[in-house]
């Protein structure tokens, strides 16, 4: 709130204050742009030029509490430049609209707001697509402005521009050389992306969520972080944009697909020699196959020597041949050139033989991990009986915990996370665990319990969180059953004084909202 | 985050341990009047105290990095006193890793070497011996006393830093419980806690009362972390420790094994068919290795202990004091027995039980007197995951420290019992592309499943293949070399590292 009613003196004085304001994931948090140092005076002078596809963003997110998950965090404030594309929509990072709880539009030059929302989302993609409610204030808003095009054309050595706008719209642009191109993650767990990487200052006007980045009067992509100590940049390219706003046009919105496997290079000549591989010979071995992945439902095994996708070799690095950017690792052949439900041609030796293998193309959404591997816009899930508090084991909430806090319990659950199979096998879909006890009298003695797993309550399997709010409702005797993987292995909890400590929670000091969620 | 209940494996607050060791004077003459009428003076010409000793101590500590060297050499100097003849007691930790051991006598400048008889680290108790007893027959031996009260005063003597000649500090007993002994880490024992100072240099002397030794000093807090807080080891402990040792071998403490659970809940009460009383503390977890092994079971409730009721907080009355119910373990010897009665399921039993060492936990604290085993091959350097090893290569591996942290909670020493590490990699070219999985967890050799340190030395005898096939827990791939250049490049690797054996397996 004071976010906004300050904005001007912010602008000034912006890099301690988002600082000090954006709280937010960590992995959010990590990529905020790092403002450089002041420009010389005189550079920035003369230009006066303004870009009519840029839209400043401002919107206030507001996370939930990993901890006690009935609260949430303070709101914080994030800032940045969104470019307009067609049909009035504006293109941010994902990170501006994470959490967001409010979002609006600002014209650069004149200051006029707008509220918006966010149409669509891809955390994986670090990308999101803002909108503004159809009416004649919206056709007001964006009467001046033109969508931006696309140029997917950028290789290593070409120029690009960072685009900052100043205190009256005035365009401010800040030459960068690309000089290298690779796959990295850009804000959560997962699989590499395509990114940019480049070399030069930037000045920094206000700490900003988005920056664009042109190739002449093109998109060229859109500036995930900049390193002021070493002056690097890393770009979060238009090939990947252009992925995201074609799976969005369609109407139903996919993702980008995944083959499910891991793989391991195969330089080291010994290595070779046990593999039966010829020196010059191309491939690298695949180490694990993810059940129910692309490459599982092609036929793909641990152990087989992945030597093409598509018609590009495989080297023995794991790189193919890019034609625009060079040697590229072999996930982008998948996840940045082809759709979900495409079809993929993977060849393999397997027992000395080269086969080929045919399938399509899919993507694991991160409901289908045991261990939740990002989670934003939502609460997490919990159940609270008796001041027992049981969640679902997500990765933000392991983060959450610094390294010198991991101790047995996080260490344990952690490696859960790591390695899943052995739990997954046992058909659990979520893994349920008593996460903290608020003193309560009918939690009294449990009060230091925390991070056990939960098997059975009442006797019934604990696959997911669901699971456990209905096993409370199937008490045998005047008292819960609560079975944990860990000591002491086995708690009670009176049923008629659970439920007598549930109303006091909901009025009492600790003033909970609500008992349990479920969606 | 919880609380493992397990006789001697509280995990302690780390007390800092005493770097210094003090060297004592003659304590016995004057007897401290309990009536607190202080300052008797003391004789130091008298003899009467000769019987307390400088303990001056040469050390190697052992090089758990580079496990084929000696070490390196150091020095302190502790306290000691005549309890018998030619025997003196002192601490475990003054006497660890020595090389070299010299008696002082306050009344005489010529050192005196000596040997240890008896090292007992899981209680922090040594016995030494002059390697000539003459010049040591016309002392008299102290003698001890009982446990003291609360706020009775008590003399501390020994030779701590601020100076050369034997020092006197006096305090009141502050309080007596189960305390971490923080020489191993591990072991946790009863501890009298006294506001006499005691410090570095302190330790192994003795501490008196009425002319009588109730206690040895031997830890405290530093100064910056609490105030006018020292401990000392109690008569019982020693006792134990003297009369384990009569049949000439230290068979150290026995543990039931089991973690318990405090039974404050009603529900929990009700559901465990206990009916008020606060008699009763529930089983959270039992190691399967230990004594009770297969006799107690998760959800148990342990109604006695040798007849001694058991409340629900896992306290016993003992000797007129509530004390842990492992106080009763503490007092025993290997071989044993001891009755628990139990309730399972609503029904009474009974089950006499024999007492054994706990094994699996003696990794997870500190070691002492022991050459670091290992083996070498190729320039792969091999260990047994311990607590010195741990602390020596600040391994940050993820799969290491799980297994380190829940080595006991998750019972992971059944399957493998001695896990061992990867640690190092020697750079040469046979090994250039490994160096990235050095501080592994090594989970196979050639087939062979490594469970201790010898199945490797096994394992890499294993010649049926041209390869050496090395797989690490939780690592995506094999590490794989061809043996005839493994081989070839082993002893050039052993010269330029500087590795005069490639194995030490241990003396047994």
């Amino acid at each position: 709130m004071k976010l906004f009613s300050s904005l001007l003196l912010l602008l000034a004085t912006s890099a301690s204050f988002l600082q000090a304001q954006v709280p937010g994931p960590a992995a959010v948090k990590k990529k905020r742009i790092i403002p450089a140092a002041e420009q010389a005076a005189a550079a920035g002078a003369a230009q006066v030029a303004q870009n009519r596809s840029l839209v400043k963003v401002n919107a206030t997110s507001q996370s939930y509490n990993l901890h006690l998950p009935w609260q949430k965090e303070s709101p914080g404030g994030r800032r940045g430049l969104g470019v307009v594309m067609a049909g009035n929509r504006v293109l941010v990072t994902a990170q501006m609209a994470a959490d967001a709880t409010y979002i609006e539009l600002e014209l650069p030059e004149s200051g006029q707001k707008i509220p918006a929302k966010v149409v669509a989302v891809d955390y994986e993609a670090n990308l999101a697509l803002l909108e503004s409610p159809p009416s004649d204030r919206q056709k007001a808003f964006f009467a001046g402005l033109k969508p931006m095009g696309l140029d997917t054309s950028a290789r290593i050595g070409d120029e690009v521009f960072v685009l900052q706008t100043g205190r009256v719209g005035d365009l401010i642009k800040s030459p960068l050389t690309i000089s290298k191109v690779l796959t990295r993650r850009y804000i959560v767990e997962g699989s590499g992306f395509l990114v940019y990487e480049a070399n030069n200052i930037v000045r920094s006007e206000a700490n900003s969520f988005t920056l664009p980045v042109v190739k002449g009067d093109k998109l060229a992509g859109l500036l995930l972080s900049y390193d002021s100590k070493n002056q690097v940049t890393t770009v979060l390219p238009a090939p990947i944009i252009e992925h995201f706003l074609k799976d969005v046009a369609d109407g139903s919105y996919e993702g980008f697909p995944g083959l499910g496997m891991e793989l391991q290079a195969t330089q080291d000549e010994q290595f070779r020699d046990y593999l039966g591989l010829k020196p010059d010979a191309p491939g690298v071995l695949i180490t694990s196959v993810l059940k129910g992945g692309s490459a599982e439902q092609a036929g793909m095994k641990k152990g087989d020597i992945l030597i093409s996708i598509n018609g590009f070799t495989i080297d023995s690095r794991g790189d193919y041949k890019d034609p625009q950017f060079g040697a590229l690792s072999a996930g982008h052949l998948v996840r940045g050139r082809a759709y979900v439900g495409d079809k993929v041609e993977i060849k393999v030796i397997r027992e000395g033989k080269e086969i080929t293998l045919e399938g399509k193309l899919t993507r694991r959404k991160p409901e289908d991990y045991l261990v939740l591997p990002y989670q934003f816009d939502r609460g997490p899930k919990y159940v609270l009986m008796g001041g027992m508090l049981f969640q679902e084991l997500s990765r933000p909430y392991l983060d959450s915990f610094g390294n010198d806090q991991r101790g047995g319990a996080i260490l344990r659950l952690d490696r859960i996370a790591t390695n899943p199979e052995k739990y997954e096998e046992q058909g659990r879909k979520k893994l349920v665990f008593l996460s903290l006890v608020l003193p309560t009298p009918s939690a009294q003695g449990y009060e230091k319990l925390g991070g056990q797993v939960v098997n059975k309550v009442n006797g019934k399997p604990i696959n997911e969180l669901a699971d456990l709010a209905d096993a409370f409702k199937s008490a045998k005797e005047t008292w819960h059953v609560i079975e944990l993987d860990d000591f002491p292995h086995i708690l009670y909890l009176d049923t008629f004084n659970a439920e007598r400590d549930n109303m006091k929670l909901l009025d009492g000091a600790y003033r909970i909202g609500s008992l349990k969620r479920l969606e | 985050m919880f609380p493992v209940l397990t006789a001697n494996r509280m995990n302690p607050r780390l007390l800092l341990p005493l770097l210094a060791f003090a060297a004592l004077t003659p304590v016995r003459a004057q007897p401290a009047p309990e009536s607190a009428t202080a300052n008797q003076a003391i004789d130091v010409a008298s003899g009467d105290w000769d019987g307390v000793v400088n303990i001056d101590v040469s050390v190697l500590v052992p090089d758990y990095r580079e496990p084929w060297n000696a070490g390196q050499p150091s020095g302190g100097s502790g306290t000691g006193f005549l309890i018998g003849k030619n025997r003196f007691l002192t601490n475990a930790h003054v006497v660890s890793d020595a090389t070299r051991i010299l008696i002082r006598t306050s009344n005489d400048p010529e050192p005196h070497p000596a040997r240890v008889v008896h090292v007992a680290h899981d209680c922090d108790l040594a016995l030494i011996e002059a390697e000539d007893a003459k010049h040591f027959e016309k002392l008299t031996p102290l003698d001890f006393g009982g446990i003291p009260q609360l706020n009775t005063e008590v003399i501390a003597i020994g030779y701590p830093i601020g100076g050369d000649r034997i020092s006197v500090t006096r305090g009141v007993v502050s309080r007596i419980d189960f305390r971490p002994y923080s020489h191993t880490s591990v072991d946790s024992h009863l501890a009298i806690q006294v506001d006499a100072a005691i410090n570095p240099g302190n330790s192994g002397g003795p501490v008196m009362q009425g002319g009588k030794v109730v206690g040895v000093a031997f830890q405290g807090f530093s100064g910056r972390v609490a105030q006018n807080v020292g401990y000392m080891i109690p008569v019982p402990v020693i006792k134990r420790f003297l009369k384990d040792v009569e049949d000439g071998r230290y068979d150290h403490y026995v543990d039931l094994a089991a973690s318990d659970f405090p039974i404050e809940n009603p529900a929990q009460a009700k559901a465990l068919g206990l009916n008020g009383g606060g008699v009763g503390v529930m089983v959270g977890d039992v190691e399967p290795a230990g004594s009770v092994g297969g006799v107690l079971k998760v959800g148990d409730v342990i109604l006695s202990i040798d007849d001694n009721p058991v409340l629900n907080n896992g306290l016993v009355r003992f000797e007129g004091e509530l004390m842990d119910m492992n106080e009763i373990v503490e007092r025993k010897f290997a071989g044993d027995k001891i009755k628990l009665a139990y309730l399972r399921g609503g029904k009474k039993m009974e089950s006499t039980v024999t007492l054994k060492r706990f094994d699996p936990y003696v990794r997870l604290g500190a070691t002492y007197n022991q050459r670091p085993r290992y083996i070498v091959f190729a320039g792969l350097v091999f260990q047994p995951m311990d607590r010195n090893l741990m602390d020596a290569h600040q391994i940050r591996d993820r799969t290491v420290s799980y297994v380190f942290d829940n080595f006991l909670t998750d019972k992971l020493y059944v399957e493998r019992p001695e896990p061992v590490i990867l640690t190092t990699v020697l750079p040469d070219e046979v090994n250039t592309w490994l160096a990235p999985y050095a501080q592994s967890i090594v989970d196979e050799i050639n087939g062979v499943k490594i469970t201790s340190l010898k199945d490797v030395q096994t394992a890499l005898s294993k010649k049926d293949s041209a390869f050496v096939e090395i797989r690490l827990l939780e690592k995506s791939r094999p590490l794989i070399l061809k043996r005839e250049l493994a081989e070839a490049a082993h002893p050039r690797i052993m010269q330029t590292y500087n590795i005069q054996g490639d194995v030490f397996l241990g003396q047994e």
